[in-house]
């Protein structure tokens, strides 16, 4: 009789084992069945972001009632490569998410997104959108894969107290790469900080080396009978990488410190010790909100310097749609894209709206300048209509607002942009720690490295 | 219950009752294992579906491209031409190697020199020993950022303290000299505690008798180390020499946190490497064929040390 109790329980206990495992696979994402479709999106602010947490609560609420049977779930979370791809593969990634302009190309290129033209057809802007920024989240065809939030150009980042403190104007940033030397010696020889902080490692030295690269004319891949190869073994990339080794070893302008990645550069920067980095206004927000800058009044932005090329990268982040993701709540997920993000970018009023409820709370920063997203008309309608609750100091992005339109906006390199930046955060990290760095023989095996990978992924 | 039960019958009488007992043990015995199978079924399924259905799944997907969205495609063995001309792999060995052999050259001997020198303590032993253990109690990352500040090459820790009595600046982790020794340092220290914990149980389990017929016999402290204490410890030396060995090959957090795998790919280990092509390339293939040539070069290296050690731990 033990025994067969004993056999029981044991049976019991294998089944519910079994149960609470096969259950894991009802922790399915989202539903769609007869009683509506559940949407789960990335891109509500965290509890702390009292303000605008409740501006995406009213968002939800609004575009729940706007569309019967769609129900939304907010979640926090935001892009990492690691769980976006265990959720993608685990079927449980959310049904949009928000990717920062560094990767959608790569997800395009791997078909990880959906395309979203047909879906977006039926909003009455959607050819309205500024082609500039487009590029970076369409393919080569053309197809649209994501709708932008607060697009950037990137530009230079200062601190305008300590330009002050070494005897500079904080409000004539260097507008040339002679000048970005020249000022960063100044900061450094005066002040004892750092005057120019150069990002290497974790694929950013790459993607600053790019943005340079323009700066000077260069490009960073070209075509070559039809396949994409590496062009960065020319001579404005020699330049710039000259400029940072003459600014390491003559002037001791760069610091000591020569494995950053955008974090530490920010980081760095938030607490004063960085007189100048390559970021975008998006960077404000991190140095306020996230690392606490003392005084943001000290924030300052430029244009990205120029040495001949006249052109810079863009930035900033979009919402995508994974390609996972059924047909019929793709284009839920478009409806909640142009409410959420469309139409609140296009419309004076909406953009109003959610700018005084964001301004009630004195930690958020509104109205950080970006691009527009449409016609430079709409962006100031939209400009003017949120100006009374504008908590950022508007005159510090003057030289940016100013100088950025005159430069040619460029995306990031087509084909596989992380194996080019991979291979450059090794030749800047070697010319920012070896004096006798040779660029040429750097560039030229960076070169041949690189070529092996891109030739072999094209067919 | 009848007493019938109880009394041999005719048959049993006669020697034959040994038939209907082992039916009736081997029922039981069945039983028994069937029992054991059923209460074996929730661990059974828990490793199959989250420890040997990844690593199978994983070994399949070393031979397909895949975008975790699309049916994956069958590429044969082209994930593995593509790791091999991979002109980083030769670096990332290197590399790996260097730091276990680094490891191994310095983390390998302090746990057992500190855990003998914790074993002659009297007094306030568990405050080493709590000391001993602390950094393992620390997160990985939490102490390679501490160990990051430490290593500042400006207002660092280390060259502060060192600048006190005039040696360095030292790059630490800005050269590629030094940035595999600074990793191999801190995670000496991170790693050590639970390694001193285990030299000191086992040499606390030393029959002390051994130590005392040595130093009759007129065996010095050394003496009694090299010919009582180490012998003694063979076993357990041994096995954490080969944890140490698998551990140290498995190297992913120090380089990724403290250097990106810098300055100039000094700190690319094979890890690191299969990080970037999962999650930085989206190359999932790809990481899946280097994780899988990873586990069969540890399961060679294992089996290897087990032949060769197998005489040594069992005199």
């Amino acid at each position: 009789m033990r025994l067969v109790r004993r056999t029981v329980a044991a049976t019991a206990a294998g089944l519910l084992a079994a149960a609470a495992l096969s259950a894991c696979g009802a922790l399915a994402p989202s539903s769609s069945d007869g009683d509506g479709t559940v949407l789960r999106v990335q891109g509500m602010p965290p509890g702390t972001e009292k303000a605008a947490l409740e501006a995406f609560n009213r968002q939800v609420a609004a575009f729940e009632e706007a569309n019967p049977g769609i129900t939304v779930e907010g979640t926090t979370n935001v892009w990492d490569p690691m769980t976006f791809s265990a959720k993608l593969a685990g079927g449980s990634i959310e049904d949009v998410i928000s990717v920062p302009f560094t990767e959608p190309q790569g997800l395009i290129e791997r078909g990880q997104v959906a395309a979203i033209d047909g879906d977006l057809a039926f909003w009455d802007h959607a050819k309205e959108f500024n082609p500039q920024v487009l590029t970076t989240l369409s393919d080569a065809g053309g197809k649209l894969y994501g709708v932008p939030e607060a697009p950037f150009a990137l530009g230079l980042v200062y601190n305008r107290a300590l330009f002050e403190q070494a005897g500079l104007d904080p409000n004539k940033p260097p507008a040339t790469w002679d000048e970005v030397r020249a000022y960063a010696e100044q900061i450094a020889e005066r002040t004892g900080k750092t005057g120019y902080l150069q990002e290497t490692k974790d694929n950013q030295g790459g993607w600053q080396l790019t943005m340079m690269t323009y700066a000077h004319g260069g490009a960073m891949e070209r075509q070559e009978n039809g396949k994409y190869v590496a062009d960065f073994n020319s001579a404005p990339t020699k330049s710039a990488l000259q400029l940072l080794k003459d600014m390491r070893w003559s002037d001791d302008a760069v610091g000591e410190n020569q494995l950053n990645n955008q974090a530490d550069a920010i980081k760095a920067f938030a607490s004063g010790q960085v007189g100048m980095f390559l970021g975008t206004p998006g960077t404000y927000k991190l140095a306020k909100m996230t690392y606490g800058m003392e005084d943001i009044g000290d924030y300052g932005i430029g244009a990205m310097p120029q040495a001949g090329g006249n052109a810079t990268l863009s930035g900033g982040k979009a919402y995508m749609i994974p390609a996972s993701v059924s047909a019929d709540k793709r284009a839920a997920a478009v409806k909640w894209l142009v409410h959420a993000y469309g139409q609140p970018q296009y419309d004076p009023a909406i953009a109003a709206e959610n700018a005084k409820n964001l301004a009630a709370d004195p930690k958020a920063a509104v109205g950080v300048p970006t691009l527009p997203l449409f016609t430079a008309e709409q962006q100031l309608k939209i400009d003017e209509a949120i100006k009374p609750y504008v908590n950022v100091e508007l005159a510090n992005f003057t030289p940016y607002l100013t100088g950025t339109p005159t430069l040619e906006l460029k995306p990031e390199p087509p084909f596989q942009a992380q194996t080019v930046y991979t291979a450059l955060d090794t030749v800047l990290q070697a010319v920012l720690t070896d004096e006798n760095a040779d660029i040429d023989a750097l560039l030229t095996k960076a070169e041949t490295d690189v070529n092996t990978k891109l030739l072999a992924d094209q067919p | 219950m009848s007493l019938a039960v109880d009394v041999p019958t005719e048959a049993e009488a006669a020697g034959k009752p040994a038939a209907r007992r082992p039916r009736r043990r081997r029922k039981s015995k069945w039983r028994n294992e069937l029992t054991a199978l059923v209460l074996l079924v929730p661990a059974l399924l828990t490793f199959g579906l989250f420890s040997w259905w990844p690593i199978v799944r994983g070994l399949l997907i070393s031979f397909q491209q895949t975008n975790l969205v699309d049916p994956a495609k069958w590429v044969g063995l082209d994930n593995f031409r593509a790791i091999f001309a991979d002109p980083l792999l030769g670096t990332a060995v290197e590399n790996t190697l260097l730091f276990t052999g680094l490891a191994l050259l310095i983390g390998f001997p302090l746990p057992i020199v500190l855990a003998a020198v914790m074993s002659t303590v009297r007094r306030a032993g568990g405050v080493y020993r709590f000391l001993a253990y602390l950094p393992v109690v620390i997160p990985p990352v939490v102490s390679v950022l501490l160990w990051k500040w430490f290593y500042d090459p400006g207002a660092g820790l280390f060259n502060s303290i060192l600048g006190l009595v005039g040696l360095g600046p030292y790059p630490w982790l800005q050269s590629p000299d030094t940035a595999m020794l600074s990793l191999v340092l801190e995670s000496t220290w991170a790693g050590m505690g639970g390694a001193v914990l285990i030299y000191l149980a086992a040499m606390v389990g030393i029959p002390t008798e051994l130590y005392e017929a040595a130093q009759t016999d007129g065996a010095g402290i050394w003496r009694r180390i090299w010919h009582v204490m180490l012998p003694q410890l063979r076993p357990v030396i041994g096995l954490l020499l080969l944890m140490q060995l698998i551990g140290t090959i498995q190297v992913f957090t120090e380089p990724y946190v403290f250097t990106g795998g810098g300055p100039q790919d000094s700190t690319v280990t094979v890890l690191l490497l299969v990080f970037r092509y999962a999650f930085v390339n989206g190359d999932y293939g790809q990481a899946a064929a280097l994780s899988f040539l990873l586990a069969i070069a540890l399961a060679i290296l294992s089996a290897i040390y087990l032949r060769a050690t197998r005489a040594w731990s069992r005199t």
